[in-house]
């Protein structure tokens, strides 16, 4: 095999699927280390935003990428509504309560998705797109978006970590509760925040793995672990090391191919996660073990 | 000098069990003020009653005027009472300027003053101000620790142990650094371990043992009392 | 419906309430016991099942197993199966909180779902096996289903027993105070990791069992036989209705949610078939919602866990209290 035979089908796939999975593993990474739980509902969140914006393309007809916004809000405010209703009155019990809780509102809202769409798999757009060949890469526009609208996002959250006063303050919150709270920074409004960022990168995820394959009710739930690995294999925390983690969790799986029967590659993430545990449970970027 | 707090008879602890049995301590305007006592004897414990960390049962703190007991802490940071813990005491994976802006986040609008005041008291951290605190000695972590407790301009500081784990020279400096921030008009109320030292350099000191009071006087008084000398501070 | 009809359906659900009460004991040893999170039961369910119909099954051309060994040595082999799976996962994961195990058994739950799907040789794949023996299988049907129920209750009987048993005993004391004490847990160290993996690999062998009873009892297993998803869930929410902690209660807890969970598949399936399929789902939500109400408002379960003298004024959840 050639090397722009590497590149166009197993290096630009796992770098548009890393760039989806780093959407969602950020948010993961960001309620394990403020909330301190691993979020079982996650994946099914973002299928829920992935068909949030399915009903804006098919309602008013406009372009996935114009629904994104609309799907971004509409998910962060549901899992802030989730936190408000479902989580908020666990938060004093141990953190495993909630991890239990998570697994049910998993199955409550992807059983809200099978009733409102069924469970056949659609698509945003009919036909197929044919990739442009830039110097005999062979690169989709829909790829190039989705790993500009990754960097953006991630671009911006990083920005608003590390300058505004609030970002700072979830920083501290999750650095070290206590003195956070010794320092009378706000619990529920990081928590409230946490939220927004975490629901609004998770519909993003989803929408991009909509335009980039399709659209089912399980493609959620088939998310959780890869965003998982990428999470803890980045560190714990770390929203650079979410990115990282999710490039490499998508490029690991797109390149199993190589080596394992394609029916496999999911198993990667799996293999990835287990073998972080095992030699090096901080991650990369040495982020927190709970 | 008038009295800036004090705690009548405060009896309670952090579950059902009492672990202060009706202690009183007051702290003046511009004192230091330190708690020595056996392990177990309720050191920490009776700083966190003035933090509003713990279940009262009995008595009450006032603090300037106001009767603080029952107090959120967050309430009590806002009348002007900051808090060091002994250990986890900064945001490890924050710089130090952002561990001082964490300290500061109750403040509304310009922090720069503040700044200037906790980088006047602790000149190295200002060159520093961009490295993660997590990466410091721990003598510049205590400082860190302390500065971000000054952030609010409190009137009372309560050190929880500040020397702990600290070699003979930070220890002095940091009791140099209380001193300091003494004479820019704090209050301060310690713990120590170290008593000796401690009640050196103290104004006053109170001896706890069995969460109840036992002795209390000048630094001086207190280490000159042989009871003292052989119970709790060795010889 | 005729009386015989009653009957037969009783005795359907009876078996499979027995079945479920297996896997939430299972379940209780993991979490109830031991407090940890195996979100992946329905892998080792199917692992025991597999195993078991491998074992038992007369051969077939294209796939290995065939050996038509006694459906008693199927089921050993089943709780063997699911054990040694449990293993390795339990000895990476179990060093941290129990999040990173919940995750781990999604995905062991997901790769042997995979492993089913493609592994011809194995599994046949979607056609599954079949032809598996049932113990008394010979006998008239309803004979047959009575007798195949009472044989689970007494296995249900000797599996409530030989737990309920250890965890009265020292080591089921040092179990659940591990459980309610991490600093002391971890001030035990290595031998603690040890105990753990020991409940983890114990709770997995009952849930391979139950897998195993299930494939003899429909005498096939295919891969749509369960929808793993509804299945872990199912489990989870019977032994947190019915009180973690407490066998009676995870026994009791599948019998109530199983009881729900059937009549109300009834009560949909008589609406016209494009609702009835959207009830599905909705049963499935109001599954999930009945957690949330449980955990929100019953969290000790409808038999709450007995206060075995060691615990004393001790409390089940310890509160995850701010230390300052």
């Amino acid at each position: 095999m050639g090397f722009l035979e590497l590149v166009n089908f197993y290096i630009i796939p796992g770098i548009v699927l890393g760039s989806i999975y780093a959407l969602g593993a950020v948010g993961i990474t960001l309620i394990f280390a403020i909330l301190r739980y691993a979020h079982l509902a996650h994946g099914d969140l973002a299928t829920l935003g992935a068909f949030v914006a399915f009903a804006v393309v098919t309602g008013i007809g406009v372009s996935p990428y114009a629904a994104l916004p609309v799907a971004i809000v509409a998910t962060a405010l549901v899992a802030v509504g989730i936190d408000k209703v479902f989580y908020e009155h666990l938060r004093e019990r141990p953190k495993i309560i909630t991890v239990i809780a998570s697994l049910g509102i998993a199955l409550m809202v992807r059983a809200v998705v099978q009733v409102i769409w069924g469970v056949d798999s659609e698509s945003y757009v009919r036909g197929i797109s044919r990739p442009d060949v830039y110097f005999g890469l062979r690169i989709r526009d829909r790829e190039i978006y989705t790993v500009l609208a990754m960097l953006a996002l991630v671009g911006a959250l990083y920005v608003f970590l590390s300058r505004s006063k609030w970002g700072k303050a979830m920083r501290a919150m999750s650095d070290n509760p206590n003195l956070a709270l010794l320092s009378g920074i706000d619990n529920k409004t990081v928590i409230v925040l946490t939220w927004v960022i975490a629901g609004g990168l998770c519909a993003a995820a989803g929408v991009f793995l909509g335009i980039n394959t399709e659209l089912k009710s399980m493609m959620g739930w088939q998310m959780l672990l890869p965003m998982f690995a990428a999470a803890i294999l980045g560190g714990v925390g770390r929203v650079e090391g979410a990115v990282l983690g999710g490039l490499i969790v998508g490029l690991a799986e797109e390149l199993s191919v190589l080596i394992l029967p394609s029916e496999y590659k999911a198993a990667t993430a799996f293999v990835i996660l287990l073998f972080m545990l095992l030699v090096r449970p901080t991650g990369i970027l040495r982020g927190k073990v709970l | 000098m008038s009295t800036l707090l004090s705690m009548e008879d405060l009896t309670g602890g952090y579950g059902e069990a009492d672990i202060l049995r009706s202690v009183s301590l007051h702290v003046d305007d511009r004192e230091i003020v330190v708690i020595v006592g056996p392990n177990g004897a309720g050191k920490s414990t009776a700083m966190k009653a003035v933090f509003g960390l713990l279940k009262v049962r009995g008595g009450r703190t006032v603090f300037d005027g106001d009767d603080i007991t029952g107090w959120s802490p967050n309430k009590i940071v806002q009348r002007g009472i900051c808090y060091v813990p002994q250990v986890d005491n900064i945001f490890r994976e924050m710089s130090i300027q952002e561990n001082l802006e964490m300290g500061a986040f109750l403040k509304k609008g310009d922090l720069s003053a503040a700044y200037d005041r906790v980088y006047e008291l602790f000149p190295d951290l200002k060159e520093r101000r961009r490295t993660l605190a997590g990466s410091l000695s721990g003598g510049q972590r205590q400082m860190v620790a302390m500065g971000r407790a000054l952030m609010l301009d409190p009137k009372l500081l309560l050190l929880d142990e500040p020397t702990a784990g600290l070699s003979p020279r930070y220890m002095e400096q940091i009791f140099q650094i209380s001193r300091d921030v003494r004479d820019t008009g704090v209050a301060i109320l310690l713990v120590e371990q170290h008593a000796k030292q401690a009640l050196a350099f103290a104004d006053r000191g109170y001896v706890l043992a069995a969460g109840q009071n036992r002795h209390e006087g000048t630094g001086a008084d207190l280490l000159a009392n042989r009871e003292i000398a052989e119970m709790f501070l060795g010889g | 419906m005729e009386f015989i009809g009653l009957v037969n359906y009783a005795l359907f659900m009876g078996i499979f309430i027995a079945i479920y009460a297996l896997l939430a004991l299972g379940l209780n040893i993991q979490w109830g016991f031991a407090g940890l999170f195996n979100a992946g039961i329905a892998g080792f369910f199917a692992v025991g099942a597999y195993t078991s119909a491998i074992i038992t099954s007369a051969a077939a051309d294209g796939r290995i197993g065939g050996f038509e060994l006694p459906f008693l040595v199927g089921w050993a082999g089943a709780m063997v199966a699911a054990g040694l799976i449990a293993w390795p996962i339990g000895k990476i994961c179990l060093r941290f909180r129990s999040d990173y195990l919940a995750i781990a058994t999604i995905g062991v739950a997901e790769i042997i779902r995979l492993v089913i799907k493609s592994e011809e040789a194995l599994t046949n794949s979607a056609r599954g096996i079949t032809g598996l023996p049932r113990p008394f299988g010979d006998l008239p049907y309803v004979e047959s289903q009575a007798a195949f129920l009472l044989l689970m209750i007494a296995i249900l009987f000797v599996a409530y027993l030989l737990v309920e048993r250890q965890f009265n005993s020292p080591w089921g004391r040092m179990m659940r105070a591990i459980r309610d004490n991490e600093l002391a847990a971890r001030a035990m160290g290595k031998d603690v990791e040890y105990r753990r993996l020991q409940a983890f690999i114990f709770g997995a062998a009952l849930m391979g069992l139950g897998g195993a009873l299930f494939a003899h009892f429909n005498r096939s297993i295919t891969p749509e036989a369960i929808d793993p998803m509804v299945a872990t869930f199912l489990v989870w929410i019977m032994l947190i209705l019915g009180g973690a902690g407490n066998n009676r209660g995870a026994i009791l807890g599948a019998a109530v949610v199983w009881i729900i969970w059937s009549v109300s598949e009834i009560a949909t399936d008589q609406l016209p078939h494009e609702y009835a399929v959207k009830a599905k789902y909705i049963r499935l939500f109001l599954i999930g919602l009945l957690l949330q109400l449980v955990l929100r408002f019953r969290p000790e379960g409808l038999l709450p866990e007995p206060l075995r003298g060691d615990q004393g004024a001790s409390r089940r959840e310890p509160k995850s209290s701010a230390r300052v």
